[in-house]
């Protein structure tokens, strides 16, 4: 390590702030008073106080501190500086008016624009009569020597400026207290005077200015300069430029976040593709062909007309069966005739329940249970509250023991981990469950909103897909609608915001239950170890 | 779903209650139908699709009674014994035609509007808007018996609906607005359905209108209904559903004894009837509730039950019920009477541990992988057109997945890459200040003939960074650095590619392969989404990398 800053006889030089460095040589020229120290150095006095006490503090100046009573202006005076002392005023006005009577000096003080109160009128007079510079005649008065004013008021005012300046000599104090125009203060001087300590290292020039770094760099790290060197202080009012970063789309994130509840409740994850035969997204959930929702105002059709195709020809005809006739599953069926070709017909899935019926076609009976969050498609119009895609949050429970009861436990469960309160629930239809529930939570502003549709899935649809032993839990939630509760948005296009903005500027939607320490409402740091 | 009006006042005078309007808050959810509004003197609701029965105040004030307890179990209609004669020899294409006839009606003009209601939106759901089944009332007044369903040729002359002339029937489907609104339904056919009585007058042409002549009103005492199918099922549910409606108000159901095409006696009264194990309670519902519990709920929605056996129940509802396929529905019912709100939530404990899908955790390694470069994810709908894919990026149209009912025509295509949706971020971003660095990751689907549904669906990544100074340079060291976090080998190959400057475009090549490409946008194509920086951009198969990633690793082990 270099130790440049070591002078050759071992004593350190004193490194200090530019403005400490200037008291000590104004000390050292000479100069003691702690005000003439900040005259020289042009500030105030007050700004020195911090400065002298470290000084002091390094063993470099000594501080004394002494009471004197000090003469100062009063406000009065102050004023009579800037607008000329009342016998000025007046003897002004009279070059002007030549003689004049006493009640009307006023009067004419406002006329010509010379300020004048009311019982200023009396002194004035008395000052310069005193003076001599005025002779009565009767109740008029005239200024009979302008010389003599003149006098009076430049004797008083040097005496006035004498006194502003700190300066007593060749003032007649005792005139000025009676005239009100001085007043006695305390006032405590200081004195600085240089200690042993300071003249040897001034005499050996080792009284040095710190260098003052505004940026830290390699250079002054390693050379060691930073040890000798203020930093100069920032100002933190300062508007603070943003910093580039990268982030989740906040509508992704809530995505992932559910993703890690369902896995925390036991639920695997499955996939289905987007482009889908009719079979996987109706026929196989037993729902009719002639089913409205099977029409082209709420299903996107493949262009070109192309079929799919399904090699199970064994699964084609149990749909065929359930559909035309309930097959053996004691169900009456539909009563129609079945189309195969038209369950070969290739939309854009329009429920997630596809995934579902594919899961449960190759997973068959056993104890399961699934979940999927991707994206359906409608024919709808895009607006703030509709949108032609869209995610689904669909789940399947299967199991010998599964009931309707264990649906409605998923409600409430789900409902308790994204926050959202009490749910209540009301019959509902949906072609392939049976019964089928709808489950409501209650929204601060919109009141109770529908977010938990599901059901027990039917027996024709089962059977159909081969499984004969189990029930299976079914639901299909709408998870935007609960994103924008929980991003705080009202328009729905937002989840796929095309401003960078947006996206910049919202905030990370981390749900609440996740974050919180399991049976409290604060979260103190003793809480760490549950 | 239809939304059914009623008013108050005529639902108190069938129930012979008065209903307070918590009370039908209440009572419409615990029958599906969902409440839109309460008015001083109307309720409008949602029904669901399965219960056409719902339709009306006439048959809602059946299942009020019996969830208020006024009246129980199966509902009773009067019955006129003599039963008048219909002769059914439809055309092919709607063989089927059923008839009622309803005597000694009261109605007014509410009674009339709901009527109307309940035939209006059977039609749109149920009938298929009139294609499976239209429905017709008729003041019976001036109709002889035997009524004939029979086919006329078009020229025949009838007076339609609110016409007060008679025209052809071919010009009914012309000029009438329901002959407009229907007509696709026989105008292909040489003869029309049409029903006419003894004298051969013309009581109706289904399923376009009626007969101006025997228009219901508040006169009507007797009402003739007919409906006409191409199911004859459903036909039969439907009829007996408007009898049961119609003698609501008061009158007599008259029974017809059909021939020709369909010989049987029209509508059916007696109820359908399904066997229940009650133990389904149980094993569906997780309720235990008995035989006793079990039929006591059904009579509330208007079913009689009686034990078969210690474990079965013979269920005996109204044939309308057009919602009861299987005794699974029945549980429904008696879930239903028992209260959804009243059952108690089960939680089910995990039944194995939870797993996200491996692609799904593969891809947030890599998004958290580009967030970790700085980057900013953007997303956007899969939905998308060619314009966009294509002609604005400069490269000839390639085969894409459309649909044939695009509500839009910036959404009629699936996306093939995500690279044009990330220069239409940047286009609608230009006040958000540059450099802009976003990234997204998702699936795009390519037609493939091999597939069972003739698509084959890819993940992607695709990422763009723009601003003053962006060269190829800032992209080719993202990918590296991804490629890094990795621990996979990236090479970058020459690529010819019309979105990018030529020499200035990259493939970007791993152990297993081309994942992508990387490239300066073209200045035209720049242009063509009204940009003025310079860009640079990829796009690569997230399997590719994941393939990698995995074989990578089992080199290492």
């Amino acid at each position: 390590m270099k130790e440049t800053h070591f002078h050759a006889n071992g004593q350190a030089p004193e490194i200090l702030l530019s403005r400490q460095k200037k008291i000590l040589d104004a000390l050292l020229q000479g100069k003691n008073d702690l005000d003439e120290i900040a005259r020289t150095i042009s500030t105030k006095r007050e700004d020195l106080m911090r400065d002298i006490e470290e000084l002091k503090a390094r063993g470099l100046i000594k501080i004394q501190r002494e009471e004197r009573e000090i003469t100062v202006l009063t406000e009065e005076a102050k004023r009579y500086l800037e607008t000329g002392l009342p016998e000025e005023r007046l003897a002004r006005l009279l070059q002007k008016t030549g003689t004049i009577k006493r009640g009307e000096i006023l009067e004419a003080s406002k006329s010509l624009g010379i300020p004048f109160l009311q019982d200023e009128v009396q002194p004035a007079i008395m000052h310069l009569a005193r003076a001599k510079a005025i002779t009565f005649i009767n109740d008029a008065l005239q200024l009979s020597s302008p010389e003599k004013a003149e006098q009076h008021v430049s004797k008083v005012r040097k005496m006035l400026e004498s006194i502003e300046k700190g300066e007593t000599r060749s003032v007649d104090i005792d005139y000025l207290k009676k005239r009100k125009l001085v007043e006695t203060r305390k006032q405590t001087k200081i004195y600085l005077s240089p200690t042993a300590k300071l003249l040897s290292l001034n005499e050996m020039g080792l009284i040095r200015e710190a260098e003052v770094i505004t940026e830290l760099t390699s250079e002054i790290i390693e050379s060691g300069k930073w040890k000798n060197a203020v930093f100069k202080e920032f100002d933190l009012s300062v508007e603070i430029p943003a910093h580039p970063f990268g982030k989740k789309h906040p509508y992704l994130e809530f995505l992932d976040w559910i993703r890690e509840i369902l896995v925390s409740m036991g639920f695997e994850e499955m996939k289905g593709p987007h482009v889908e035969l009719e079979l996987w997204n109706f026929d196989a959930l037993f729902q009719a062909q002639d089913h409205p929702a099977r029409e082209i105002h709420d299903t996107y059709f493949v262009k070109g007309g192309l079929l799919g195709s399904v090699a199970d020809s064994e699964l084609l005809k149990r749909i065929a069966s359930v559909h035309e006739n309930g097959w053996n599953t004691g169900s009456r069926g539909w009563c129609y005739k079945w189309d195969p070709r038209r369950a070969l017909r290739l939309i854009l899935r329009t429920q997630t329940t596809a995934v579902s019926a594919r899961t449960l076609y190759s997973r068959g009976e056993g104890k399961y249970m699934c979940f999927s969050l991707d994206r359906v498609f409608r024919p709808e119009n895009l607006d703030a509250k509709h949108s032609m895609e869209f995610y689904q949050l669909e789940g399947i429970i299967v199991g010998p023991q599964v009931t309707f009861r264990n649906l409605l436990g998923f409600f409430q469960e789900m409902a308790r981990r994204l926050g959202l309160g009490e749910v209540k629930v009301k019959p509902a239809y949906f072609p392939f469950t049976e019964p089928s529930v709808e489950g409501f939570i209650k929204h601060p502003s919109l009141g109770w909103i529908e977010v938990f549709p599901g059901g027990m899935f039917r027996p024709e649809m089962l059977s159909a897909l081969g499984l004969r032993n189990v029930n299976v839990a079914a639901w299909g939630i709408g998870i935007d609608r609960i994103a924008m509760t929980v991003l705080g948005i009202d328009d729905i296009r937002l989840l796929f915001a095309q401003d960078l903005e947006y996206i910049k500027g919202s905030k990370r939607p981390i749900p609440q239950s996740l974050i919180t320490y399991p049976g409290t409402k604060t979260t103190a740091l003793s809480d760490r170890n549950i | 779903m239809p939304v059914i009006e009623v008013k108050i006042w005529d639902l108190e005078r069938l129930v012979g209650q008065k209903l307070e309007r918590s009370m039908l808050e209440q009572i419409l959810p615990s029958l599906k139908c969902e409440v839109e509004e309460i008015t001083d003197d109307t309720v409008s609701y949602e029904a669901t699709h399965d219960r056409p029965d719902l339709y009306s105040a006439e048959l809602l004030s059946l299942y009020i009674r019996g969830l208020l307890g006024i009246e129980t179990g199966l509902p009773r209609v009067k019955v006129v014994e003599k039963a008048e004669k219909a002769e059914i020899n439809g055309p092919d294409y709607r063989p089927y035609a059923l008839f009622a006839v309803v005597r000694n009606v009261n109605l007014d003009d509410e009674a009339i509007r709901q009527l109307m209601q309940l035939q209006e939106k059977v039609h749109l759901t149920f009938g298929r808007n009139r294609r499976k089944i239209s429905v017709g009332l008729y003041d019976l007044r001036g109709i002889e018996f035997p009524v004939k369903y029979t086919v006329a040729d078009p020229d025949l002359k009838m007076k339609p609906l609110g016409f007060g002339f008679e025209m052809c029937l071919k010009e009914v489907l012309k000029s009438h607005p329901k002959g407009i609104e229907y007509g696709h339904l026989v105008s292909q056919y040489d003869k029309y359905p049409i029903i006419l009585d003894a004298d051969g007058k013309v009581v109706s042409f289904p399923p376009i209108t009626n007969s101006e002549d025997y228009r219901v009103t508040e006169e009507t005492r007797d009402v003739l209904i007919d409906v006409t199918s191409t199911d004859l099922e459903s036909a039969r549910r439907t009829i007996t559903l408007f009898a049961y409606a119609v003698s609501m108000r008061g009158g007599e159901i008259q029974q017809l004894q059909l021939s020709g095409k369909i010989n049987e006696v029209s509508p059916r009264l007696e109820p359908d009837m399904m066997r229940y194990p009650v133990e389904l309670n149980r094993k569906l519902l997780g309720l235990d509730i008995g035989l006793e519990e079990t039929m006591r709920l059904l009579a509330k929605m208007r079913m009689d039950a009686s034990p078969i056996n210690s474990n079965e129940l013979e269920i005996r509802y109204p044939y309308f019920r057009t919602d009861i396929l299987h005794p699974v529905d029945i549980s429904e019912e008696v879930a239903m009477a028992y209260g959804y709100n009243n059952i108690e939530p089960e939680s089910m404990p995990p039944l194995h541990p939870g797993r996200e899908h491996p692609l799904e955790v593969f891809t947030r390694a890599v998004r958290e992988s580009m967030i970790g470069l700085g980057l900013i994810e953007v997303n956007n709908y899969m939905f998308t057109n060619p314009g966009l894919m294509y002609d604005k990026m400069n490269v000839p149209r390639q085969p894409i997945i459309e649909v044939e009912n695009p509500r839009h025509e910036a959404y009629t295509a699936l996306r093939t890459w995500i690279i044009p949706q990330l220069l239409n971020i940047l286009s609608s971003s230009k006040h958000a200040g540059y450099p802009q660095r976003i990234f997204e990751t998702g699936d795009v689907v390519l037609p493939d003939d091999k597939s069972e549904n003739r698509a084959r669906e890819e993940r992607h990544l695709a990422f763009a960074i723009a601003g003053k100074g962006t060269t190829l340079t800032n992209g080719l060291s993202a990918v590296k650095s991804l490629f890094n976090m990795f621990g996979v080998p990236v090479k970058f190959e020459k690529y010819k590619h019309p979105s990018f400057i030529e020499g200035r475009t990259a493939q970007i090549v791993t152990p297993e392969g081309p994942a992508g490409l990387i490239g300066e946008v073209h200045p035209q194509v720049i242009s063509n989404f009204n940009l003025n920086v310079p860009i640079v951009a990829a796009e690569l198969n997230i399997e590719v990398i994941h393939k990698c990633y995995l074989s990578q690793q089992k080199k290492e082990h």
